[in-house]
């Protein structure tokens, strides 16, 4: 790779910066509002930090957009080390907002050094496999409009399935989008939340549901299984699973349960805070790349 | 907000109000229907089309899009949301339409090169086009656009096609002689002008559709003018004519043969002749068969199939052409829809279904809606479809409610009649209704009201309320409702009801349940019994509770007051995880779930 290109993204990707196998990164922190106060992902301020304050305290939790005078501070720092720039955003439909200040500094800058912004038209672990999956990109392509071009394709096929045990926490967020005709029911239910990357509105979507743990993850393992026919491949390129160390047997039987998929790249992301935030206890996200 | 942006909310707000306005007149529209088959439902099928459309559009988020761009969206959701033949035409021409408008230039050569595109679309797309219905409109108002393009305007231009498509309308009985014998013009012609009406409205021209006289009316008419003619009476009066008013004279009627028939007659007062007392007898039996005709194929079978076995739309006409006639097949990229009337909606979808995965399917039945039609109480459908489940328990309906049971019948402790059943689905006002009970012995009289009722009704062969709790389940999205898959799903949920015996009996092992004895119902089989509920629980629970974690208890009216089961459970199986909710059941103290 003869072109120098800086990755800059933010922190609900869903993996840790160790797991991201590519050295020219910046990663923005979002802010986090926890009853009123503002706070950044740390070492002590964490997935599981917010869901114990969830469980113990009744918090309630926000998340805002990027902070542009951050961005602006990134670019600066790097603009005349590299020859090109690529922003992996998160969806622009579920945060305007941060996309905008994205397309805001892009055009900033547009005659000092030329900035891609890729929206990854997902949240949370989704994010991650986009940026996992530009990387796989321009490690074999330099050319912007191939990059772009690419980059899109692979935005289609990636897919986050997301279960919660309390919706409450997405429709907080104001992401809830169609799931919320899942909310409130007198039976308990486990939806599955999902975020396609080929639907054009965008939106999350309920895509089923269920009574038990168990029920729901063979029913992610259906759809999985269902969206590689539909998109006619026999092998899953990466999937990224989140969890907030809080719904072990769960977990544990999906990730026995994926055993039986095939899959090139199957990796156990890093929870992040904007994650907890919009799924709360219990909940945990699995994304695919296709 | 951009230009772009304001151009797609103005076309946007005209398709809508357009919309509102066929709606409006969709009633009259329905009333025309007779070709290919007078199942009173060209009015809605048009309506459902756009409404369908309208209600799936993507929603933007502010992205720039073009009037054109918008147009080509809209074309693509009316083909997947098409409903009957009319809505297939309809849907045909507005992707001909959007094709050419894609580029935004609504010039006047270029709406005229839409229009020709949009004619030309829709022909194709039909096996048997023929004149006198909404094809000749099409094609006249392309032709009558062409010769008025000296003026600037479109919207003036179309403005003045208008006049002369009302009088291509009122020919369509001497091009299409089934509507001759009727006495209506095309039901799909009008619903075109009436689009057309909307939209000259929406550009500041007023325009009104004419008043209706509903099927039932004109046929009652009609056997009532036959009596008049063969006891040669030419007093024609309003009670005569049972519910069809002349107050203000037959001008007012807007059946043209119906008209022309009592003038005749009233030409001829008292002096008519054998022969002409014959023609105009033979016109009444004509026109009343066209109202009232044989239905060759019974059922309106549309589908949508998503396949990458099958290359071309030939090939599914020659699956399926031999099932029955009027087909018309769409196709975008490997999805294709499909439209036949036949007799065998079963064998069409089942052969199709081997080709690839069917991802709506709709079967109307057309004898059904014929009937419907030309009744004195005829049901002015507001809704597509319905699933609705007949319960017991008022705590039962809330739960399947929010599962998405959009209709829940509670029929409390006396199970309900063919009466009750059939005035409940009448009163759903929804043209296809999945009907869902949850005892099997309701199944036989819900079957008979079905077969009185109006609407098509699909029976769900569920034994219990917990069978409806699981095939809810299943219902996630439109795909799993258009696809029916969900009712596949009725046993997933193991389950027992615990009840008290009203007189002794003897269980299948031999053991003698004494009268008041609580007793466990399983698989149709008494599983347990004894004289302490909690006991007969605990013990009904050790014995089905295999791998499942998850106990649900739905606790009916005999148990409304008991609070102790829950917490000695939750004591005596601590590795399992209880719920418990109120199910309202009259027979059985709990439903108790495993899953």
């Amino acid at each position: 790779m003869d072109k120098r290109i800086l990755i800059i993204t933010a922190d609900n990707l869903g993996l840790s910066k160790e797991q991201i196998d590519y050295q020219d990164i910046e990663i923005l922190k979002f802010p986090i509002i926890v009853d009123g106060k503002e706070y950044r992902q740390s070492e002590e301020y964490n997935a599981a930090w917010l869901i114990e304050k969830y469980v113990k305290d009744g918090v309630i939790a926000q998340t805002s957009s990027i902070v542009k005078g951050e961005l602006v501070e990134i670019i600066e720092a790097n603009k005349n080390k590299y020859d090109l720039i690529i922003h992996v955003v998160m969806s622009s439909i579920l945060s305007a907002a941060t996309f905008a200040v994205a397309e805001n500094v892009r055009k900033m800058y547009e005659k000092t050094i030329p900035i891609i912004n890729i929206d990854s038209r997902q949240l949370a672990t989704g994010v991650g496999n986009v940026l996992m999956g530009v990387i796989d990109i321009i490690r074999e392509h330099e050319n912007e409009s191939d990059i772009i071009r690419l980059s899109q394709e692979m935005v289609k096929n990636t897919f986050t399935y997301m279960v919660v045990s309390d919706l409450n926490y997405f429709a907080r967020g104001g992401r809830i989008g169609k799931a919320k005709a899942l909310m409130g029911s007198v039976l308990r239910i486990i939806p599955i939340l999902g975020l396609m990357g080929d639907d054009e509105d965008g939106l999350v979507v309920p895509l089923d549901k269920g009574r038990t743990y168990k029920q729901v993850n063979d029913k992610i393992i259906d759809l999985m299984e269902a969206k590689m026919a539909e998109k006619s491949v026999t092998n899953i390129k990466r999937l990224i699973m989140n969890e907030f160390g809080d719904n072990q047997d769960a977990v544990l039987d999906l990730k026995e349960k994926i055993k039986s998929l095939p899959c090139n790249d199957m990796m156990n992301g890093k929870p992040d805070l904007t994650a907890a935030v919009h799924g709360g206890p219990k909940a945990y996200f699995l994304a695919i790349t296709v | 907000m951009t230009h772009t942006d304001n151009q797609m909310l103005v076309i946007k707000g005209i398709i809508e109000n357009v919309y509102k306005y066929l709606h409006r007149r969709k009633e009259y529209i329905n009333g025309l229907n007779v070709f290919p088959v007078p199942d009173g439902d060209t009015g809605l099928n048009m309506t459902l089309t756009i409404q369908g459309a309208l209600a799936n559009m993507p929603d933007y988020n502010g992205k720039a899009i073009s009037n054109g761009e918008y147009l080509k969206d809209f074309a693509g959701q009316m083909l997947m949301n098409s409903r009957g033949c009319s809505g297939v035409i309809l849907a045909l021409y507005c992707q001909g339409l959007s094709e050419v408008i894609v580029n935004g230039d609504l010039s006047p050569a270029n709406v005229h090169k839409a229009l020709e595109n949009g004619y030309k679309k829709a022909y194709e797309g039909i096996d048997n086009p023929r004149e006198g219905t909404i094809l000749t409109l099409m094609y006249e108002f392309k032709e009558k656009f062409g010769e008025l393009m000296t003026e600037e305007d479109t919207a003036v231009i179309i403005k003045r096609c208008i006049p002369h498509l009302k009088s291509v309308l009122d020919k369509t009985p001497d091009m299409l002689p089934v509507l001759k014998q009727a006495g209506v013009v095309d039901s799909g012609g009008a619903g075109f002008l009436i689009i057309l009406e909307g939209f000259k409205r929406e550009i500041n021209f007023k325009q009104s559709a004419s008043g209706e006289v509903a099927a039932s009316t004109l046929l009652h008419a009609i056997k009532n003018i036959r009596k008049l003619i063969q006891s040669s009476s030419s007093n024609i009066k309003n009670n005569h004519l049972g519910s069809l008013h002349l107050n203000g004279g037959i001008e007012k009627i807007n059946n043209i043969r119906l008209r022309n028939i009592i003038s005749d007659f009233q030409h001829h007062s008292g002096n008519i002749l054998n022969k002409r007392k014959n023609k105009l007898l033979k016109d009444l039996k004509e026109m009343e068969s066209s109202w009232n005709p044989h239905i060759q194929y019974r059922y309106c079978t549309e589908f949508v199939v998503k396949s990458d076995k099958i290359s071309s739309q030939d090939q599914i006409k020659q699956l399926i052409s031999g099932y029955g006639d009027s087909m018309i097949v769409l196709h975008s990229s490997d999805t294709y829809k499909v439209h036949i009337h036949t007799n065998k909606p079963d064998a069409v979808l089942t052969d199709v279904s081997k080709f690839g995965e069917l991802v709506f399917t709709k079967v109307d039945d057309m004898k059904k809606q014929h009937r419907n039609f030309i009744s004195h109480d005829t049901i002015a459908y507001e809704r597509e479809r319905s699933i609705f489940c007949i319960v017991s328990g008022l705590g039962f309906k809330k739960i399947l409610e929010e599962l998405g049971a959009e209709d829940v019948f509670c029929y409390g402790k006396k199970k309900p009649s063919v009466e009750q059943l059939v005035k409940a689905i009448n009163q759903l006002k929804t043209k296809n209704i999945i009907a869902a009970p949850d005892d099997q012995d309701i199944l036989m009289s819900l079957k008979y009201a079905a077969s009185l009722c109006k609407s098509n009704v699909h029976i769900v062969e569920s034994k219990s309320v917990i069978s409806l709790i699981s095939m809810l389940m299943a219902v996630s999205n439109d795909t799993n409702i258009n696809s029916m898959s969900f009712i596949h799903q009725l046993n997933d949920i193991r389950y027992c009801g615990i009840s008290r015996a009203i007189r002794e009996t003897r269980a299948e092992d031999g053991t003698v349940v004494k009268q008041g004895d609580f007793f466990t119902m399983y698989d149709h089989k008494i599983i347990c019994s004894g004289k302490n509920i909690k006991e007969v629980v605990v013990q009904s629970i050790e014995k089905l509770a295999q791998k499942e974690n998850l106990v649900t208890l739905y606790k009916g009216i005999p148990a409304k007051r008991d609070n102790n089961l829950l917490p000695e459970l939750r004591r005596v199986f601590q590795e399992k995880e209880f719920e418990e909710y109120y199910g309202g059941q009259y027979q059985y103290y709990y439903y108790i779930t495993f899953e």
